[in-house]
């Protein structure tokens, strides 16, 4: 658990992060949205000390984070920043193994780690582990920067638009897998991002920050829904906002079970987005689909009036 | 590749060109029956029926007409033609020689003129040009000096005794020896000093923002004194250190000699050095530095693991460019009784002999670029960091 009690940084006379609290519940990922320059990252380094705050008190699981020894601290703590920051003169398994052998594992512990790590992350350990980083694309590099965050097991994980250098295609890859990678190891994140898109779709909990200030705070769905004022509103998307929560839910918790009449001539699977229903609805100007399950066989029906929300006729 | 037409390589052209007009219609060889009368020059047309010559600049024009329209064949086929026409050079030398000059006149002396060595000097660009054109690895380049390297060695063990260059080694080979021991010596220690003193400067300069900036004026401001001027300005305080210190004088130093040659060095090196590693240091990618504090390594890890394998390739460029330089100014050192290699040069200046000044400037140019060959070597291996 990460708390944050009226924290706040200057810089000389500027302030860059004025007077922010925060809770981030053990297990959950906590999306740091904001213009650039608002203070996302100063509010994210200043937990694990690389920036001291001037105001406040920030608290690791209950102690202030200034009563640890600031190597130690970051230990326990995962980094992952943009540029990655993998050394170039270290293998991919050097790199990963990093953590681990400043805590002293023994050789073959730290051998192991970096192998289950590297099938974790999906870099067979065969053709990466001997590569250096410039040899890597981007997606393979931040790959490996997650990895060697993770490599010492950390409860806490810091992310600094980890997958803000990419291509869009590989970028939803990574969020995919980051997805996926949350449900199974349940760590506390703190994720910043510049891009809604992605922290509407990883967030278990939204913050949204403005010069140096929390304006809004809250569950995705609760933003979306009631946008403290114009400037979340327009953030969260202005008109497209109808869209952006249509993407986060899922086909199947709209669907009519076990269809009547006829099967509808288009077809949707259940894991899609409401937003993707209704593209294809849109493309195909119809306004029913048939929903299949990861077999393709049908399992329901997905009318528009469902898909708007109204109760079935 | 193939159909396209390529558009000419001018440099290469141009070198070749350059180089045939030069080797037809320069003095290739200078005559001179002893040390004091001047000599009577030759083109390479008037050696040997000038036929031997001819056959020499055919290669080159072939060369040429490869340039108008290279194709990577035709690259390799000119690198094969200069490095040939580079190694058959001494021994037309040599034949030139043999057949000039009589037994009967012992003293005799042979002079390279200035088509030799404007088409050496052109070959040699030409070489380093093709080298480029055609990617070949460092190491595989050096390989290419080599058949020269061969036939000079064979040319002047064998024939070449009446070159005045080697008469006038012959009567000075212990000096010799001594004097490029001597600037081998002034240099590594300037370099050596230099190197440690940086590294402990830039190390203070790295915490202390106020010794960062006057320190840097200084090294300016003395890199500014031109290098007699500063040898002019060590003589009153060494020979005044010299002669009132008993172990300092017993240790030679004085006001002319090696001591004030060492500090000057010393005191140009500096800058070079400090700058270097300085640069190199901060300039180390702030990300990767970030993420090392990030993963929570301790400030010496972060120094010892990262940012210092990191700089190093930068920090031999410091001592390459230094090492170079340090080289140069030795030379000038001479001027004030240090000795090495530029006391040939000085002498000769002297005396008017020409080939004298050469015996002090050929090794020093050598020098310089096997040290330019073998530290860049290393920074490159450096910098890839292990790979590959
Ligand atoms: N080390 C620093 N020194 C001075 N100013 C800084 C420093 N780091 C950040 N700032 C300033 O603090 C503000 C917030 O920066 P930052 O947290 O990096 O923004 P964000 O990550 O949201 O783009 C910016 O105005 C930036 O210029
Ligand atoms: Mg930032």
């Amino acid at each position: 658990m990460i708390e944050l009690f009226d924290v706040t940084k200057r810089f000389g006379d500027e302030t860059a992060v004025n007077a922010i609290s925060l809770r981030v519940a053990k297990g959950e990922l906590c999306a740091l949205v904001g213009t650039s320059g608002c203070g996302k990252s100063t509010t994210l380094r200043m937990i694990n000390r690389l920036i001291e705050h001037d105001g406040g008190e920030i608290h690791l699981d209950g102690e202030p984070v200034r009563s640890f020894d600031e190597v130690t601290l970051r230990r326990r703590i995962g980094y992952v920043i943009q540029s990655t920051g993998l050394f170039p003169h270290w293998t991919v398994s050097r790199n990963i193994g990093l953590v681990p052998r400043l805590l002293k594992w023994p050789k073959e512990r730290v051998r192991d780690r970096v192998e289950e790590l590297m099938q974790l992350l999906g870099l067979p350990v065969a053709e990466f582990a001997d590569k250096y980083p410039r040899q890597l694309s981007g997606g393979q590099a931040q790959r490996v920067g997650v990895a060697r965050a993770l490599a010492a097991d950390p409860d806490i994980l810091l992310m600094d638009e980890p997958f803000g250098a990419l291509d869009p295609i590989t970028r939803a890859t990574l969020q995919d897998e980051m997805r996926a990678l949350q449900a199974r190891l349940h760590k506390t994140i703190v994720f910043v991002t510049h891009d809604m898109d992605e922290a509407l779709a990883l967030a278990d909990r939204l913050v949204v920050m403005h010069q140096g200030r929390i304006v809004q705070q809250g569950s995705p769905i609760d933003l979306l829904h009631e946008p403290a004022n114009p400037f979340v509103e327009s953030l969260l998307g202005g008109l497209d906002r109808g869209l952006k929560e249509a993407a986060l839910i899922q086909v199947g918790e709209r669907m009519l079970p076990f269809g009547p009449r006829l099967l509808a001539s288009e077809r949707i699977p259940y894991g899609a987005s409401l937003s993707q229903a209704l593209s294809v609805m849109l493309w195909h100007r119809v306004d029913r689909l048939t929903v299949v399950d990861e077999e393709d066989i049908p399992i329901g029906e997905l009318s528009l009036r469902r898909l708007l929300g109204a109760k079935a006729p | 590749m193939g159909v396209n037409r390529q558009s000419p390589n001018w440099v290469l052209l141009s070198l070749m060109l350059v180089s045939v007009v030069a080797w037809l219609f320069l003095d290739a060889l200078n005559v001179a029956p002893n040390r004091i009368v001047p000599g009577t020059p030759y083109t390479s047309l008037e050696v040997m029926g000038g036929w031997p010559a001819l056959l020499l600049g055919l290669p080159l024009l072939g060369v040429a007409v490869l340039a108008w329209q290279p194709s990577r064949k035709g690259l390799q086929c000119s690198l094969a033609v200069v490095v040939a026409v580079l190694m058959l050079l001494p021994l037309w030398l040599a034949a030139a020689t043999v057949g000039f000059v009589d037994a009967d006149a012992p003293q005799a002396r042979v002079g390279i003129g200035s088509a030799l060595w404007l088409l050496l000097f052109l070959l040699l660009l030409a070489v380093i040009e093709l080298r480029t054109r055609l990617g070949v690895s460092r190491a595989k380049g050096w390989l290419l000096f080599m058949p020269m390297l061969a036939s000079w060695w064979l040319a002047l063990t064998l024939w070449l005794e009446p070159l005045a260059l080697v008469r006038e080694y012959r009567v000075r080979s212990d000096q010799f020896a001594s004097a490029v021991y001597t600037h081998l010596m002034l240099v590594g220690a300037a370099v050596g000093v230099s190197l440690l003193l940086a590294a402990v400067l830039v190390l203070v300069m790295r915490r202390q923002p106020a010794v960062r900036r006057i320190g840097f004026a200084a090294l300016n401001f003395l890199q500014t004194i031109p290098s007699l001027a500063l040898f002019g300005l060590l003589l009153a305080p060494l020979a005044w250190l010299g002669s009132r210190i008993d172990w300092l004088g017993n240790m030679g130093v004085s006001g002319i000699g090696w001591a004030p040659a060492f500090l000057a060095l010393l005191g140009y090196s500096l800058l070079p050095m400090v700058r270097n590693i300085f640069v190199a240091l901060e300039e180390v990618d702030a990300g990767v530095i970030e993420s090392a504090r990030g993963m929570g390594m301790s400030r010496r890890q972060v120094f010892v693991q990262v940012r210092l394998p990191l700089a190093l390739p930068v920090v031999l460029e410091g001592v390459r460019i230094t090492t170079i330089q340090a080289i140069g100014l030795t030379a000038v050192a001479a001027l004030i009784g240090a000795g090495g290699l530029g006391t040939f040069i000085f002498q000769g200046l002297g005396q008017a002999a020409m080939d004298m000044v050469l015996l002090g400037a050929l090794p020093i140019i050598a020098l310089a670029l096997v040290a330019d060959a073998l530290i860049g070597a290393l920074s490159e291996r450096l910098r890839l960091g292990g790979a590959q």
